[in-house]
């Protein structure tokens, strides 16, 4: 699993303008929509990372430094992604606590980047809600007679509709 | 849907009219505590359900929230009233007002329709106030604080899984209603069982009455001897011979109350007529009579002294006066020889012997005065004893008449009672006559009654066949009546099955659409990340007829008891907006957030933005309260605003006479885009 290439397909799915720039710390995928942008960064290992993320960061902020002093309050919407499959379990507590740093960007940093999920799941704070319920009809009423089968249908269909309780117990009564 | 604008005045904080225009896209208020930023939260809910339910305690110190709904401070607003206005995707508004004085301008079915859809909950406009507007102070209360099944209460309200509410209490209704067609026909079997023991009784005492039948024709001789004058109809006999039965033994009773009386006046006849008896009698009447007779002379005796002693004192009165004579013609002495009281001539001696002779006649005048006095004293205690003896004697005669007198009376009742209830005066003398009488009469009634009921047995040959014809009417009816009970047996049966099958299809319908938003809550927890370790979370569901929803994270453990307050607020938060975003039954697509920072890290609120900025992408209507500027700045830049769906950001403030007012309202506009390509356009 490429993480960039991941990475591009869910920002464009969230409607994100995607593109890849890359600088003397390697490549690094841009992202822009109508309030946000920013960067993704992605390493080989978490040592890597953690010893490269603000170097990297500034490469990269340097060399947009002009559009981004162009960019009005939208320059506070920039994100930092720093992305490494590596699974040091250890390193992993040490990478998310770089989020916590608030200068310059707002920071995602992860570890243990393996599938297309944790890809999706690291970039939640840039993307709309995933999970949107489909909560459609019940077909209460169709399940409703399919449990009642051994109960007449006619008594079933009194009850689903207009009847009142007694006439359906009066219907039930001379029914069963 | 979505909000619009409110327009507050004389409500609450604001005095004075106050309108605060929505941005369709998002609007972030600010303030210092105690604005009035929740107020404009309140306002929204107060027109829309006509109250403001953050507000659990109704009353405090007899007073309730009603007393502080209106502007209460300093100065009279010029009116009292809430609008809210809410727009549809196609502009057309819709407005609620409510005013102190007048009420709302719209009903509540009105509001209902404009704001609901499809199956909506119970209470669906409460509903949707508490699932549109998240306050501060509710964030954990209706999220992990509540028990767990008010939290499933919650979800499925929000969820609208409302055709197995309707259709189980309609259910219910259906099994009170078979459950009473059903008592209603058990109760009739019983009873049809009930007269069927009674005939069954009846036909076995028939039986009995039949096996005591004998000879009906002796009977009938009986009974026509009895009653001779009765309709030859064999029931019109038989009342004629119970009637007859009835009157002989009523008769008989008399005749028993006439034969004591004989004996009771022939007791007192014998008594009276015994030998001894009359002899004292005899002896008391001769010693009455001659104690009268003693009684008599004695008073003779008392009357002749008394005329005695009566003359005996004349006489002396006359002795008297002839002393005084005497003593006088003494002191005159012989006047010329002549006596001084006569004239007549005397000598001395003669005059002397004279006066001598007078002298003795006058002490013989005067001495039977004190003789006659003894004897009238001895006369009348004579009298007296005669008197006592003759009383006596009287008392004794008395007693004797007395006696009579009550056998008198007694012979004349007897004859009275005979009169009166028509028995022979023969039996007056002959009581032995009138016993042999009464026990004839008694054996005549005692035949009376044995034909009555060998009559009567007779009859109950044809009432037999009655009750059998009965019977099997019955036991027809009985097998009828089991039938109709087992079949409304069988309709209470399948009127549970019903009930039982709603709860279990809209239960399963919950459990699915729980199932569906679960990953909506996993997603927002993931979001709003509340603890560094707990990852995700998750809800079990429970209970059949009360069903409890429970979150948990981790290895089964509640986030209620482990996480700290901002974590709990963060959980809830995700709760809560999962809940939000569930809802399919409302075109309202705007979310209020009063001030859902509180005890939150920096770090957290910043998530939490991004979660509304996530919801405003999705095209939600975020309203967010604020204290803080740096946050409200935040959310500016953060949410999205478009051409179509523009941002707004207002800040309100006390005024100098502690109304709220609108200090600054700011659009704010779309972001740049290709700034990083370096082709940036507003």
């Amino acid at each position: 699993m490429d993480i960039f290439t991941q990475a591009e397909i869910l920002l464009r799915d969230a409607q994100y303008e995607t593109w890849t720039w890359t600088g003397s710390t390697g490549p690094v995928t841009c992202f822009e929509n109508a309030a946000l942008m920013g960067f993704i960064h992605v390493f080989s290992t978490a040592d890597d990372l953690l010893s490269t993320w603000k170097e990297s960061q500034q490469v990269v902020l340097a060399r947009h430094a002009a559009s981004l002093r162009g960019a009005g309050a939208k320059a506070w919407n920039v994100y930092s992604v720093f992305l490494t499959p590596d699974q040091d379990m250890g390193r992993g507590r040490e990478i998310e606590r770089i989020e916590e740093d608030f200068s310059l960007t707002r920071k995602i940093a992860k570890a243990s980047i393996i599938t297309a999920e944790d890809v999706e799941r690291s970039l939640l704070p840039l993307l709309p809600i995933r999970s949107k319920p489909l909560l459609g009809a019940s077909n209460f009423e169709t399940r409703l007679r399919i449990r009642l089968k051994d109960i007449s249908p006619d008594a079933v269909t009194a009850f689903l509709k207009e009847a009142t309780p007694a006439e359906v117990a009066r219907i039930l009564g001379a029914t069963s | 849907m979505r909000l619009d604008f409110i327009e507050v005045c004389g409500f609450r904080g604001f005095r004075d009219l106050a309108r605060i225009n929505f941005g369709r896209g998002f609007t972030v208020i600010t303030g210092r505590n105690g604005v009035g930023k929740s107020t404009l939260c309140d306002a929204v809910e107060f027109a829309i359900i006509g109250s403001i339910g953050k507000y659990a305690v109704e009353k405090a110190a007899k007073e309730s929230l009603s007393d502080y709904l209106w502007w209460r401070g300093e100065g009279v607003p010029k009116a009292h009233y809430v609008t809210v206005s809410f727009v549809d995707d196609n502009g057309k508004p819709f407005a609620i007002t409510r005013r102190r004085e007048s009420g709302a301008d719209r009903s509540a079915d009105e509001i209902h329709a404009a704001l609901c859809r499809g199956a909506a909950p119970d209470d669906a406009l409460r509903q949707l106030t508490r699932t549109s507007i998240i306050r501060d102070e509710w964030i954990a209360a209706l999220s992990l604080d509540l028990t767990e099944t008010e939290r499933f209460d919650l979800v499925r309200s929000a969820l609208g899984a409302l055709e197995g509410s309707e259709a189980g209490n309609k259910a219910k209704e259906v099994v009170t209603a078979a459950e009473a067609a059903h008592s209603k026909g058990e109760a009739a079997y019983e009873a049809a069982l009930s007269r069927l023991s009674d005939r069954l009784t009846q036909q076995s005492e028939t039986q009995a009455a039949l096996s005591r039948s004998g000879d009906v024709s002796f009977a009938l001789q009986v009974v026509g001897a009895a009653v001779p004058d009765a309709p030859p109809e064999l029931t019109a006999r038989l009342t004629a011979g119970r009637n007859e039965l009835a009157n002989g033994r009523a008769r008989v009773a008399r005749l028993g109350e006439a034969f004591q009386l004989s004996l009771d006046v022939t007791a007192v006849q014998a008594a009276y007529s015994d030998p001894i008896t009359a002899a004292n009698r005899k002896a008391a009447s001769a010693a009455h009579e001659a104690a009268q007779s003693e009684h008599q002379a004695a008073q003779q005796a008392v009357s002749e002294a008394e005329q005695c002693l009566a003359r005996e004192e004349e006489m002396d009165a006359i002795a008297t006066s002839l002393s005084l004579l005497v003593e006088h013609g003494e002191r005159l002495g012989l006047h010329d020889n002549h006596c001084p009281l006569c004239a007549a001539s005397r000598t001395s001696d003669e005059f002397a012997a004279g006066l001598d002779a007078a002298r003795r006649r006058i002490t013989s005048l005067a001495s039977g005065v004190q003789a006659a006095r003894a004897a009238l004293a001895t006369a009348k205690e004579n009298a007296r004893q005669s008197s006592l003896t003759l009383k006596a004697a009287a008392a004794a005669a008395q007693t004797h008449a007395d006696e009579l007198r009550r056998l008198r009376e007694q012979e004349a009742a007897q004859v009275e009672f005979y009169n009166q209830w028509g028995i022979e005066h023969r039996f007056i003398q002959d009581p032995d006559g009138l016993e042999q009488a009464i026990s004839l009469e008694r054996n005549r009634l005692i035949d009376l009654e044995r034909a009555l009921l060998v009559l009567e047995a007779s009859q109950a040959v044809s009432r037999m066949s009655s009750i059998e014809s009965n019977i099997s009417a019955l036991r027809a009816e009985i097998e009828k009546l089991a039938r109709a009970v087992s079949q409304s047996q069988n309709a209470v049966t399948a009127a549970r099955e019903i009930e039982r099958s709603i709860r279990r299809v809209s239960g399963e319908i919950i459990d699915e659409r729980l199932a569906q938003i679960s990953p909506l809550l996993n997603e927002l927890y993931q979001r709003l990340r509340p603890h560094p370790e707990w990852r995700t979370i998750d809800y079990t569901i429970r209970g059949d007829v009360r069903r409890f929803l429970s979150l948990k994270v981790g290895d089964g453990l509640n986030p209620q008891f482990i996480f700290s307050s901002g974590q709990r607020r963060a959980a809830g938060l995700a709760f809560l907006l999962s809940v939000h975003l569930a809802r399919a039954w409302t075109p309202l697509r705007s979310l209020l957030l009063d001030d859902p920072v509180q005890h939150i890290d920096d770090f957290r609120a910043l998530h939490l933005v991004e979660v509304l900025a996530a919801l405003r992408a999705d095209g939600r209507q975020i309203i967010c309260a604020v204290e803080d500027t740096a946050l409200a700045d935040l959310l500016c830049r953060r949410l999205i605003s478009t051409a179509t769906e523009g941002g707004r950001r207002i800040d309100i403030a006390l005024g100098p006479l502690g109304a709220t007012s609108v200090v600054t309202e700011q659009e704010i506009h779309p972001l740049p885009v290709g700034v990083l390509r370096g082709a940036a356009t507003a």
